[in-house]
């Protein structure tokens, strides 16, 4: 595998997405912004359905 | 229902979602579990993909692999929060369901079926662990 297709493959991995979203929502919880906090939650409850058709 | 009741309920229901996920209890999620027809995409190809993206992302027609969407449902009715922010959620929720099929485009890998299906419990694991981690916390905070 190529550097270039290894890096591909890393940051288009799913637990790459899940962490940063999962940091962004409990950053904002912490923060009290509501608005972010609910906005993350909603961004992690539509990456839980990948694959689902 | 007074405010702490309905906080109280959300950290449940979380907690619920989580304990699924974890397979510590068996909740079957209520759904309409089917696939949509190829046939929506194939004649008319802009008011079909409207309808797909309609009946997909709103569950009409689609399989709900997961309990957060039920999560992040039940949360914002019982939270009682503003129109923005319901519909920022809302709209979060479909760009997250956005990205699963935007980096699958990006990954330009034969076999992204297989490295989900490898990832898929633990997407599912941390993303319902982390909200409820998240609106527990926010709840502490907000009543702190």
């Amino acid at each position: 595998m190529t550097r270039g297709r290894r890096a591909r493959a890393a940051f288009t991995d799913p637990l790459l997405a899940v962490a940063a979203l999962a940091l962004l929502a409990v950053a904002a919880a912490a923060l009290q912004a509501t608005v972010l906090c609910w906005a993350s939650v909603g961004a992690l409850a539509g990456f839980a359905l990948s694959g689902s058709v | 229902m007074p405010p702490y009741t309905r906080t109280a309920l959300i950290i449940v229901i979380a907690a619920v979602g989580a304990a699924r996920e974890l397979g510590l209890v068996a909740i079957p999620l209520p759904q309409n579990a089917r696939q949509i027809p190829q046939e929506v995409l194939r004649f008319r190809l802009r008011q079909g993909t409207l309808q797909f993206g309609f009946e997909l992302g709103t569950g009409v027609r689609t399989y709900v692999s997961a309990s957060t969407p039920y999560v992040l449902a039940l949360g914002l009715l019982l939270s009682h929060q503003a129109l923005l922010p319901t519909v920022l959620a809302g709209t979060a929720f479909g760009a997250g369901r956005a990205l699963s099929a935007a980096l699958t485009l990006w990954s330009r890998d034969p076999d992204r079926g297989a490295t989900i299906a490898a990832r898929m419990t633990w997407i599912k694991n941390v993303t319902a662990t982390t909200i409820l981690a998240a609106l527990a916390a926010l709840a502490a905070l907000l009543i702190a």
